[in-house]
Order: C-alpha cells, then sequence, then structure tokens
C-alpha cells in the first residue's frame, strides 16, 4: 500500500533515503524515473558533442585504445548516443517520470493500480542503467549502434551481444510493468465524473503510448532472443548460410521500433496541449479530434514500419504500400497541429518559459513533420536513406520537438513539484538559445544530407572543402545548443530555493493544480475522493468558470 | 543553397541532355514537388500562428482570458480532407517515379557486386574483378580520406558514360549498402540475398560509392569510385570480352562454351 509510506513531513518528497528506495509512491517513483531519465540525457548529450568534434574535420581523431580503433570508439559512443537518448530519455522521461507523477493527480487517483510493480518497473530500469554502465568498460563497448542489425550484431566487432541482450530484455520487463500499470490506473481508477471526454489530452497520450508499449515490446524481446540464441545457442533465424534470413531481425525491430517513436512523441503532444490552453486561456480547439488523432496515429503507427527498410530489398510492391500507409499518418498529425494554432485564436496569451518552449517546440515540429514526408516518399527516400537528413529530420522531431516539450513540462510543472518558482529570464534566455543552437545544427544536418548526399554514421568522410564547412557550422550549433541546456540545468537546481509558488500559479482548472497544495501532500489531493462539478472540465478556461473550483 | 537551386532547375523541364545521372533525376522530379508542398504547408501554418501569437497577447484589463470557442467541426472536416488529397498525391506522385528509378533500360551493363567486411568486390560480364579496400581510399600517414584523383586507378570500377549500368549486389558477412553517391540510389547489400539497382552517368568522371548501411569498424570508409568514361575507353579497359556481351554472333558460340 503507497499510504503506508507517507512520511509525516507533509510534502510528498519529505523522506528517508530508505523511504526513496523502498518507496511505492507514485510520485517518488515517478521523480527517481526523471532523475535518472535526466542525468543519462546529460550523458548522452556530452556523447552527442563528442560526435560532433569527431566529425567537425575529416579524418579520425578520436584515438584508438586497448586493441582498439579511433571509428570503434567513435561508434561506440554514437551507438550509447542513439540508444540513450531515446530509450533513456525520450520513452522513459514521459512514460517513467511525468506519466507516474501526474496521471494519478490528473485523474483524481491516490496512486497508479499497482504501486508495488510500479516500484519493481523502476528497479528493474535502475538495473539496465547499471548494465549500460558497465558498456564504459572499453571490453564491454557495444557498437552495434542503437539498430542492432543481424548478423552484424552477432560479430564479435560489434561487441558483447549478451550484454546488450540483457540490457535490452531488463528494460523491457520495465516498460511492459510500467505500461499495465498506467492502462489499468487510467481506466478503473479516474475519480467520479471524470469520463474518457474529460481526461487531460496528456493522460490520453500517455494511455496510447502503454498501448503501443503493451503490444510492441514483444516484439523488441523476441527480437534480441532469438538474437542471444542465434550468437550462443546455434539456431539460425537471421543466419542466411544456415537457412536463416537477416530482414526477420528487420521486421522484428521495426514493428517495435517505429511504433515507438510515437511512445515518445505522443506525450510530448500532451505537453503541448497542456501548456497552450493554460497560456493561451482557452479551450483547447477541438477536443474530441485532438483525442481521436492520438488514438489514431498510434493504430496507424503500426501499420508503417517498412518505411525503415524502403531500401533493403524487401520487394517493390511492399515498399509502395508501406509509402502510402506512412504517408497517411500525417493526416491525424495535421490535425493536432491545426488545432494548436486555432486554439491560439482570440486567445489571452502569456509568454512565460513554458509556453516560449511549447509554441517554439510546436513550430519546429512542423519541420520535423515536414520532412518526414520525404522519407515517406519511397522515390526520395532512395535518394537519402541512411543519410544525414533522415538524422536532421529526427533530431528536429526528438532533439527538437520532444525534447522542448519535455523543458517545457519541466519548467510547467516545476511549481507543484518542487513548491517553488524557476527563474524567468534564465528560462528564456535558455529557450532562444536552445532554438537558435538547435536550429543551425539540425538544419545543417539535414542539408547535408539531402544537397550533398552525406552517409550517416560517419565518423569520417572525404575532404570535400564543402562538408567540412558544413560540419564546422553544425557544431557551433551544438555548442550554442550546449550553453542552453547547461542553462536551464542551473535554472532547475537553482531554483530549489526560488521564491515559494502558489497552489495554483497558472489558474487552471486541471485537478492536478486545483486540487492539491503545492507542493502535492503525501495524499494527493486537498479531498479525497475528488469531486467536480458537471461542467468541469480540464480546459475550461474562460471568464467565470473558477468560480467552481 | 546554389545546390537546392541547381536541383530545383534541373527538375521537370529540363531537357534530356541537361540529364547529369539517372536515377537522379527522378529522385530530383519527386524532392523539387515535395519541397514546394512543404513550404506552402509550412507558410500557411507558420503565418497564422505567429499572426495569432501577435495579435492575442494578454493585455491587463483589455485581454485577460481567451473567448470560450470549443471547436468548429466545418473547420475540422476541411483540414482532415484536404491534407488526405495532399498525401495521396505525393503518394501517387512518389510511385510514378519510383517505377523509373527501379525500372533499368534495355541494354544495361551489368555488374555482381559483392560487398564485405571492408570492402568492394565488383565483377564485370567477362569475369574482370575490381577490388577496393578500405585503406585504399585514405591515406595512411595522414589517416585522411583521398580524393579519387589520387586514389589508384587499379582500385576505381570503370563505367561507360551515358549509359546504364544495373548492379546485382550481395554480401559475404554483414549488411552493406551500396550508394552511388551523385545518381542518389542505394540498396543494401544483404548476405543471402541479391539486390538491384541501376543508374548512369550522362558525363564522364570520377564519382564515389559509400556503404550506407553501418557495417562496424571501418564503415565509413567503404567507398570506392565509379570512374565513367568513353565507350571506347571503357571496352579497352575491359579487355577481351567473353560470352553473352560479345558483339559478332559469328564469334559467339565456340566462347560461350568456356564460360
Ligand atoms: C545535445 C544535442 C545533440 C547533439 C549535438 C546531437 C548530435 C548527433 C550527431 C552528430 C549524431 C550522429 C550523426 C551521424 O550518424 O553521423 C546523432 C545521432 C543520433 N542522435 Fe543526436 N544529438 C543531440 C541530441 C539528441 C537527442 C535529444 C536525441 C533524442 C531524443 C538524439 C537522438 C539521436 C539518435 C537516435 C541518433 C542516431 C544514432 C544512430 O545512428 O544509431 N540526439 N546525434
Ligand atoms: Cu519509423
Ligand atoms: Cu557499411
Amino acid at each position: 500500500m503507497a499510504v503506508a509510506h507517507v512520511p509525516p513531513s507533509g510534502t510528498w518528497y519529505g523522506a528517508t533515503l530508505k523511504e526513496w528506495i523502498f518507496t511505492t509512491d507514485h510520485k517518488k517513483v515517478g521523480m527517481l524515473y526523471f532523475i535518472t531519465s535526466l542525468v543519462f540525457f546529460v550523458v548522452a548529450g556530452l556523447f552527442g558533442l563528442i560526435i560532433r568534434f569527431e566529425q567537425t574535420a575529416p579524418g579520425i581523431h578520436l584515438p584508438g585504445m586497448f586493441g582498439q580503433e579511433g571509428a570503434d570508439l567513435y561508434n561506440y559512443i554514437l551507438t550509447g548516443h542513439g540508444a540513450i537518448m531515446l530509450l533513456w530519455w525520450a520513452v522513459v522521461v514521459w512514460g517513467g517520470g511525468f506519466a507516474n507523477f501526474l496521471v494519478p493527480l490528473m485523474i483524481g487517483a491516490r496512486d497508479v493500480a499497482f504501486p508495488r510493480l510500479n516500484s519493481f518497473s523502476y528497479w528493474s530500469f535502475f538495473g539496465a542503467s547499471l548494465l549500460v554502465l558497465l558498456t564504459l568498460l572499453p571490453p564491454n563497448w557495444i557498437k552495434m549502434l542503437w539498430t542492432g542489425y543481424a548478423p552484424y550484431s552477432m560479430n564479435d566487432n560489434a561487441g558483447p551481444t549478451s550484454l546488450y541482450v540483457l540490457i535490452v530484455l531488463l528494460y523491457s520487463i520495465s516498460s511492459t510493468g510500467g505500461s499495465v500499470n498506467m492502462i489499468t490506473t487510467i481506466v478503473s481508477m479516474r475519480a467520479k465524473g471524470i469520463g474518457w471526454t474529460k481526461l487531460n489530452l496528456f493522460v490520453h497520450a500517455i494511455m496510447a503510448a502503454s498501448l503501443i508499449q503493451l503490444f510492441g515490446v514483444p516484439a523488441l524481446m523476441g527480437s534480441v532472443i532469438l538474437l542471444f540464441t542465434d550468437k550462443y545457442l546455434g539456431t539460425n533465424f537471421y543466419n542466411p548460410m544456415l537457412g536463416g534470413d537477416p530482414l526477420l531481425y528487420q521486421h522484428l525491430l521495426w514493428f517495435y521500433s517505429h511504433p515507438v517513436v510515437y511512445v515518445m512523441i505522443l506525450p510530448a503532444f500532451g505537453v503541448f496541449s497542456e501548456v497552450i490552453s493554460t497560456m493561451a486561456r482557452k479551450p483547447i480547439f477541438g477536443y474530441i479530434s485532438m483525442a481521436l488523432a492520438i488514438y489514431a496515429i498510434a493504430f496507424v503507427g503500426f501499420e508503417t514500419w517498412v518505411h525503415h527498410m524502403f531500401v533493403s530489398g524487401v520487394p517493390d510492391w511492399t515498399r509502395v504500400l508501406f509509402s502510402y500507409t506512412t504517408l497517411f499518418v500525417a493526416v491525424p498529425t495535421g490535425i493536432k497541429i491545426f488545432n494548436w494554432v486555432a486554439t491560439l485564436h482570440k486567445a489571452s496569451i502569456r509568454y512565460n518559459t513554458p509556453m516560449l518552449f511549447t509554441f517554439g517546440g510546436i513550430l519546429m515540429f512542423l519541420i520535423g513533420g515536414l520532412t518526414g514526408i520525404p522519407n515517406a516518399m519511397v522515390s526520395i527516400d532512395l535518394g537519402i536513406s541512411d543519410s544525414l537528413f533522415i538524422v536532421g529530420h529526427f533530431h528536429y522531431v526528438l532533439g527538437m520537438a520532444l525534447t522542448f516539450a519535455a523543458f517545457s513540462g519541466i519548467y510547467f510543472w516545476y511549481p507543484k513539484v518542487t513548491g517553488r518558482m524557476y527563474s524567468e529570464g534564465l528560462g528564456k534566455l535558455s529557450f532562444w538559445l536552445m532554438l537558435i543552437g538547435a536550429n543551425i545544427m539540425f538544419f545543417f544536418q539535414m542539408y547535408m544530407g539531402m544537397a550533398n548526399g552525406m552517409p550517416r554514421r560517419y565518423p569520417d568522410y572525404p575532404p570535400i572543402p564543402e562538408w567540412v564547412q558544413l560540419m564546422q557550422i553544425q557544431t557551433v550549433g551544438a555548442l550554442i545548443m550546449s550553453v542552453a541546456i547547461l542553462l536551464s540545468l542551473i535554472n532547475w537546481v537553482k531554483s530549489l530555493w526560488g521564491p515559494k509558488a502558489d497552489d495554483n500559479p497558472w489558474k487552471s482548472p486541471s485537478l492536478e493544480w486545483s486540487m492539491t497544495t503545492t507542493p502535492v501532500g503525501p495524499n494527493n489531493f486537498k479531498k479525497f475522493p475528488v469531486e467536480v462539478p458537471d461542467d468541469w472540465h480540464p480546459y475550461a478556461y474562460y471568464k467565470g468558470y473558477h468560480a467552481h473550483i | 543553397m546554389r545546390k537546392i537551386l541547381v536541383l530545383l532547375a534541373l527538375s521537370s523541364g529540363a531537357m534530356a541532355e541537361d540529364i547529369f545521372a539517372y536515377p537522379r533525376a527522378y529522385w530530383e522530379n519527386s524532392v523539387t514537388v515535395w519541397f514546394w508542398v512543404a513550404v506552402a504547408i509550412y507558410l500557411i501554418v507558420a503565418i497564422p500562428s505567429v499572426y495569432f501569437m501577435v495579435k492575442y497577447h494578454y493585455k491587463p484589463g483589455k485581454n485577460e482570458e481567451g473567448e470560450h470557442i470549443e471547436g468548429n467541426t466545418a473547420l475540422e472536416i476541411v483540414w482532415t480532407v484536404i491534407p488526405t488529397i495532399i498525401v495521396l498525391f505525393l503518394g501517387t506522385y512518389s510511385f510514378a517515379n519510383f517505377v523509373k528509378q527501379r525500372q533499368a533500360p534495355e541494354g544495361a551493363l551489368e555488374l555482381k557486386v559483392t560487398a564485405f567486411m571492408w570492402g568492394w568486390e565488383i565483377e564485370y560480364p567477362n569475369g574482370k574483378k575490381v577490388y577496393t579496400f578500405f585503406n585504399q581510399v585514405a591515406d595512411p600517414e595522414k589517416n585522411i580520406y583521398l580524393m579519387p584523383e589520387k586514389i589508384d586507378d587499379s582500385v576505381k570500377a570503370y563505367i561507360p558514360a551515358g549509359k546504364p549500368v544495373k548492379v546485382y549486389c550481395t554480401s559475404r558477412d554483414v549488411i552493406h549498402s551500396f550508394f552511388v553517391h551523385e545518381a542518389r540510389v542505394t540498396e543494401d547489400c544483404v548476405p543471402g540475398r541479391i539486390t538491384k539497382l541501376w543508374f548512369q552517368f550522362n558525363k564522364p568522371g570520377e564519382y564515389w560509392v559509400f556503404c550506407r548501411e553501418y557495417c562496424g569498424t571501418w564503415h565509413s570508409r567503404m567507398a570506392t569510385v565509379l570512374k565513367a568514361v568513353s565507350e571506347e575507353e571503357f571496352n579497352k579497359w575491359l579487355g577481351p570480352t567473353q560470352g553473352a556481351q560479345q558483339p559478332a554472333p559469328a564469334e559467339q558460340a565456340p566462347q560461350q562454351a568456356t564460360q
């Protein structure tokens, strides 16, 4: 039982170390996830900088060591950067961090459905995190990149396959536990009066993301288990010399790893919706179509995986078919963007840090979405597949839209979580630097892929003067971006001693603001069970509404 | 920027003689159409959002709360239907070009390519083979890529300019990808499978081929150079032909037996 661990201090975080370790409280578990995720984000960000420095000039600059080449070190660092940014940051910051803290508060519940499973999920994720740290030792360098394509991933050049498989399995156990918990919580623990049409869009997003995880993760686990048995137990699922097929691995991997991009981006959309409605003081435009679009994206997302395999040797008709299905994702995504813009019409917009990050994030997502189209148009993909274009494209989506959404969310809920107000000035400075730096970095990355045909995953390239210049520009952008991230980190730490925040600084009817103290009390709500009036809605921002709450 | 402009100029209207490489020309058609559609959509969304951001700024005493508007069904239908039509158009336009990108013209020179960690084996119809290893495209002293003119001609694969070339690719170990850089076409080389692509360079010159599927330590140096030369020069380089490529039918019969 969660309540058993409630500390007497009156805030959710007051507790001894022992209680933090054995906690089953959703807020503490959420925070454990969040801190782990943020630490890994910083590590992966530093890895990103190392990659940038390596690519700034042609030739291999990283030193060879322990019998391995500089290029091997690069491959290890690129593997780390990609895998950690995707799995430890883009997925876990939402499903582990934000969702655990916010979902019960948004639906009027005291905890998640299975608090002990929740704690178990965190600790298996923690186990996976420790194993990731083990890869820092040179003999353990995993160099198969986050995609781990067979048969390369079974080759000794790729590093210890078994360690990789173990990490993925622990991680998958954690994701499965987490998504079962979220789905059950959202389905069965909503307070009276909170129907499906009165859920925060962030909650809908977590629901859809958890469903994707539950359907998709088994394929990922299957793909790596077969890898393990192939390498160590002599089966031949992937080995063509013995009748296997390397493309089987790709189908299994992408059956999960394409939909997982929606596990990452849907909650980011959720944050955009929360922040834009709150800061524009206006109900979200087209709530129902916003919610349906989330589920539509999750559903169509399972029908598009072959777009990652357009040049892998699959039959031509399959490529055309999946080209169309992929393009259709643009329709529900478009609906979301148009509705956000329409929400701004006749609004009363406050420009604080969360709003800037959200607005910037939406405009960057627009670029990310439009540059996704050429990857879906199979005719264009033949020329840009596995080039820096795709890398630039997904950094617009993940490095900008998603990361801006996470920063927006951190600033937005900072007062509720810590009880303190962040510094606006520093937050805004961080935003503008990040917008400028990230655009310089990722625009030219994308440009190089399309205009110069520069392949991805290349530490070295021919010393063509134009290429060198484009690489140098990107490094400048990456440096500006790093400063921006550092400023936000400083802000979050420094503001722990900042001015005290009100219970509801954004004057929001959403339950996590209107029904709790700041910081949240151990029992979550001022009154339990939570009751809402009939005309309540999380986005009921209009004149006179606040009288009800 | 200049590159993008050239790219745009090269599109649909360009004359056949101007075309530098296939299937790049078809690829550029698709890129151009996508580019303008994307720019148009970007402006259609970004201009109103920035306009609203400015116009509906919070003003104390004047604009304190937003209007109570929850949606507009007609508008929402419009922005569901129009994007559907746009993506159907883009998908079909891409489909039409894709068919040409994949369909090699008759009479193409056929090459058998075998990729390995880390290099290429390229076999000509007469059995002649060219090998390129990763360390042959770089300067070992300076540990840096050589430009094509500094690379030894013996590791370059000659091709006839102005003639289509069809590549059948496979791999000896892990997955690689044969990326004909200036022709903007790539296809993975998968062990146990034979994949195909075609390309054509209309101008003599030296063109990079890069490996574009990650394959380990020297993935980024797994390159080779295609040297496009006139047809006579190519035939001279290729040496005595055997088998099916034989021009004169009279001489063909005895040699086919030796194949
Ligand atoms: C600090 C800012 C960042 C910098 C400087 C950076 C830089 C880079 C660079 C240079 C590459 C390699 C390009 C190549 O293949 O040659 C790369 C790859 C990648 N990045 Fe980032 N990145 C940043 C942030 C992010 C974020 C926030 C995410 C995701 C949430 C992300 C996800 C990835 C992924 C998945 C890859 C592909 C790895 C692979 O090829 O297997 N990056 N990044
Ligand atoms: Cu995908
Ligand atoms: Cu390669």
